[in-house]
């Protein structure tokens, strides 16, 4: 560089600048890269930059062509410039004119840093061919164009919603159905547009109008490793709407909406099932349809037992409507009936749906509806399967709750002196029959001993009964027993005669062979008789 | 007794303790994973469940104790309940979970000093009684369940509060939900279930009526329950479990019958549920190991005696240890 105070080198006459040789080389190749076009143009307005590098550095350049670079260098700084004389600067000046270098300049050098910026991918966008960066430009300016449309459309509701009148025609202005549905399909354009640019995603409650203005209250964040927890991004929009509408106590169609969403997420979630329910309550949506919606539900996730809480709220809601008119009334129990036998077919012993059946039958009264109609659909699932446990209980329950036939606050292990005896020998004959069916089934047996307590009958009455499944007591060679509920029972039968000799020897063969894993059990059984 | 012949055992028969500790402590670690958010309604739960396991296991400061209060105290609600985790609404089972930790950390003053305090407690769950059933809600809402008065009778105890409700409603209550087989249901008429038993026997055993349970009746019923297997199912012919067995095994040692059953079988069953490299117990040998299989795996254990395990309570299902520090007996 010159030193200061010294003027500026001419060149001789024979160096007569000529045009300096970027210029002349052949036209640059086709640009495969953002990038590589912005070299090119950087390179097309900064021959002498161009130069300098080719020639690799500012030594090998011919001497004509670095004194231009050197003065075209100090025509574009005024630092420098401020350090050369008048004579000097106006010299620099004629010199940098008569090489007509062009006009406009770019940075010199290209960036090191992504210029053009990253993608949603983090890739630098100046790697991307025109043909490619085009292609975003025409999304970024799509979008623009849609925002642009969106705020209009925005300021319009505004202005239906404060009652302002349009200026040209004087009626007040309307936001019609179809451009909110416009509103929506161009926020999901926009959605998609953002996505693809930048990787940025609005979630489907931010992109529909109808939730506009409302804010939603995401939850903060805890301190603490134990608390923090992590959400895929759409549930945890559709929550952080939830509890928005909650704190707002919004009870409204769009609400019922999002519970519907959130449930469909995660029907675990215990809170969304309440407010469902105060919304349902609020808007006096009628129930048959609720429950019909319920079913769809139930039948999909068979584990859940928040369906069966509101199961139970919906029928509590609606009963006193029809409580008064019978047929109604049993309209409603052989629909729910209907239902119930759908999903215990899926799970036939689903504790939460036996649970609900007991509490529907007490709740409608449906002991003896519709001819007998409940006690016949579990003979029927106890008919498909001798084993159902749960059915052999629900059938008790039917049998012996029937405020017609029983004594209210009777405890299930007492006697009930108001239930007959013909359903007392009905229900023992019922027993019986399925005990053949499968001797070691525990279900009948237990039934059996509950019928004969409730119908305050002795055990003998069904000595005989319970001897056919036991031969050769006490025989090692030819001992046979088909059941050891049946040679449990008959411990107790020969207890219950005072035959403590032959009650041990049931128990002693039931702790020694044909139940051995209760050892210990048998053996207190033993040691009682004896007490 | 048992326990003399453990040693003897083939490794995957010894219980992996520093396997199912680690399994413990990283639960809380998994939170990219799905099941950690849609399990969030059982959260203050989980973290009783751990909690306790880890204490029965030897390893009682094996969670952060401050970082475990932080969160029990940042879901409880100006009522004074406890909801699943923040932002979660306040129900029964998460106000006794979170009861449940505070006594096992010994933590009860700092539910005075940083938390709303035990008395707001106390007024929730008193709050959820009906007067007229004597049954509990889980919330404003009102469904009942056995569970939920199990629950209240529990925490109502360890805050030293069950005057503020009707124990003896409570009871009839439970009584009336007793079937002709000797066991319990959720509700009047509702089938026997071995976890809705120990509920209910718990419940007696809290309020002192053990008295009203026919215990050889349900003794013979619970016992029935034990399988070729060794290990014990819910209900007559469903298949066994680890859970089931906790269910099972508490309510006999509550009513003094435990040796009913065969309790080596039982512990083999529990041990060949363990997965002994990854820690945690599985409801049976070979499926998916989750908290909730394993604490009752090791509450199981421990009540079987198995060597190295602190005694557990089986009406609280909490260490022996901490119930007699809290109710000083
Ligand atoms: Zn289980």
């Amino acid at each position: 560089m010159p030193p200061k105070g010294k003027t500026v080198a001419k060149p001789k006459e024979a160096e007569k600048p000529t045009p300096p040789s970027t210029t002349t080389t052949s036209s640059p190749t086709q640009p495969t890269t953002v990038n590589d076009r912005t070299k090119q143009r950087i390179e097309a307005i900064n021959p002498l930059s161009a130069a300098v590098t080719r020639a690799g550095g500012i030594s090998h350049l011919a001497p004509a062509e670095r004194t231009l670079y050197i003065n075209a260098r100090f025509a574009q700084s005024p630092t420098l410039r401020a350090k050369l004389g008048t004579k000097a600067q106006r010299d620099l000046w004629r010199h940098v004119n008569e090489a007509s270098l062009p006009v406009r300049t770019l940075l010199p050098v290209i960036p090191k840093t992504n210029i053009w910026g990253s993608d949603k991918t983090g890739r630098d966008v100046g790697t991307y061919s025109p043909e490619e960066f085009a292609a975003r430009s025409q999304r970024r300016n799509r979008l623009t164009c849609l925002l642009v449309a969106s705020r209009a459309f925005e300021a319009r509701r505004e202005r239906a919603r404060r009652g302002v009148k349009d200026p040209v025609t004087g009626e007040v202005v309307m936001v019609a159905e179809n451009e909110v549905d416009q509103e929506r399909e161009r926020r999901r354009e926009m959605d998609a547009l953002r996505r693809e640019l930048y990787g940025v995603k609005t979630g489907s409650y931010a992109q529909d109008p109808e939730w506009d203005g409302v804010v939603p209250v995401e939850l903060g964040e805890q301190e603490g490793e134990l608390a923090a927890i992590a959400y895929p991004e759409e549930y945890a929009e559709a929550i952080s709407y939830l509890r928005a509408s909650m704190l707002r106590k919004e009870y409204s169609p769009r609400t019922l909406r999002l519970t519907e969403h959130v449930i469909k997420l995660n029907p675990a979630h215990y809170t969304v099932w309440l407010y469902r329910f105060s919304i349902l309550s609020a808007l006096n949506l009628p129930i048959p349809g609720e429950i019909n919606w319920l079913n769809g539900i139930a039948l999909s996730n068979l584990k859940n037992y928040q369906i069966w809480h509101h199961r139970h709220l919906l029928v509590d809601h609606y009963y006193p409507t029809i409580a008064s008119d019978p047929a109604a009334l049993a309209s409603f129990a052989a629909s729910e009936t209907d239902f119930l036998s759908e999903i215990l077919e899926r799970d036939t012993k689903n504790y939460h749906v036996w649970s609900y059946r007991s509490f529907l039958v007490r709740k409608l009264g449906m002991w003896k509806m519709d001819n007998e109609r409940e006690r016949r659909s579990v003979e029927a699932m106890i008919e498909d399967d001798v084993r159902n446990n749960s059915a052999w209980s629900h059938r008790f329950f039917v049998v012996f709750n029937d405020p017609e036939q029983s004594t209210p606050d009777v405890a299930a292990t007492e006697p009930d002196p108001a239930v007959p005896g013909d359903i007392i020998e009905r229900e023992i004959q019922y027993a019986r029959n399925k005990i053949y069916l499968a001797p070691q089934n525990q279900s009948p047996w237990n039934y059996l001993r509950g019928v004969l307590v409730k119908g305050g009958r002795k055990l003998a009455e069904v000595e005989g009964f319970v001897g056919e499944f036991v031969k050769n007591l006490g025989d090692d060679e030819k001992e046979e027993v088909r059941s050891s509920h049946a040679l449990d029972l008959l411990a107790e039968i020969y207890a219950e005669k005072g035959d403590r000799e032959m009650a041990a020897t049931c128990l002693k063969r039931l702790g020694e062979k044909w139940d051995p894993i209760r050892y210990g059990y048998w053996e207190w059984r033993r040691g009682m008789l004896e007490a | 007794m048992p326990g003399n012949n453990f040693s003897s055992l083939p490794d995957e028969l010894q219980l992996a303790t520093a396997a199912h500790v680690k399994y413990i402590q990283s639960l809380d670690t998994r939170k990219d994973e799905y099941e950690y958010w849609l399990t969030e309604h059982l959260r203050l739960n989980g973290l009783y469940w751990g909690l306790t396991a880890l204490h029965l296991l030897g390893h009682p400061d094996a969670l952060p104790r401050n970082e475990t209060i932080d969160f029990v105290l940042s879901c409880q609600h100006d009522s004074g309940g406890f909801g699943a985790a923040p932002g979660h609404d306040a129900h029964m089972l998460y106000t006794v979970s979170a009861v449940q930790i505070l006594a096992t950390i010994d933590a009860f003053d700092e539910l005075e000093t940083r938390g709303k305090g035990k008395g707001l407690v106390g007024k929730f769950i008193a709050g959820l009684q009906n007067r007229e059933s004597g049954t509990f809600a889980g919330d404003e809402w009102g469904e009942e369940d056995t569970r939920f008065l199990y629950g209240a009778l529990n925490a109502l105890s360890l805050l030293g509060m069950l005057h503020l409700v009707h124990v003896d409603k409570a009871v009839q209550h439970v009584a009336a939900c007793g079937n002709f087989d000797g066991g319990y249901g959720a509700s009047p008429g509702a089938e026997s279930h071995a976890a809705q038993i120990w509920t209910c026997v718990a419940a007696l055993s809290v309020a002192g009526r053990i008295d009203l349970v026919d215990t050889d009746k349900l003794g013979r019923w619970l016992s029935e329950r034990q399988t070729p297997s060794g290990g014990l199912n819910g209900r007559p012919e469903k298949k066994e479990d680890v859970c089931y067995s906790w269910f099972v095994l508490g309510s006999l040692e509550i009513i003094g019958k435990t040796h009913w059953i065969d309790r080596e079988a039982l512990i083999k069953f529990i041990l060949g549920c363990q997965d002994t490299e990854k820690g945690g117990i599985s409801d049976r040998p070979g499926d998916a190991v989750d908290v909730w299989h394993t604490v009752f795996g090791v509450a199981g254990l421990s009540v079987l005696r198995y060597p190295g395990l602190q005694p557990v309570d089986p009406t609280y299902c909490m260490p022996k240890s901490v119930i007699r520090r809290v109710l000083g007996k």
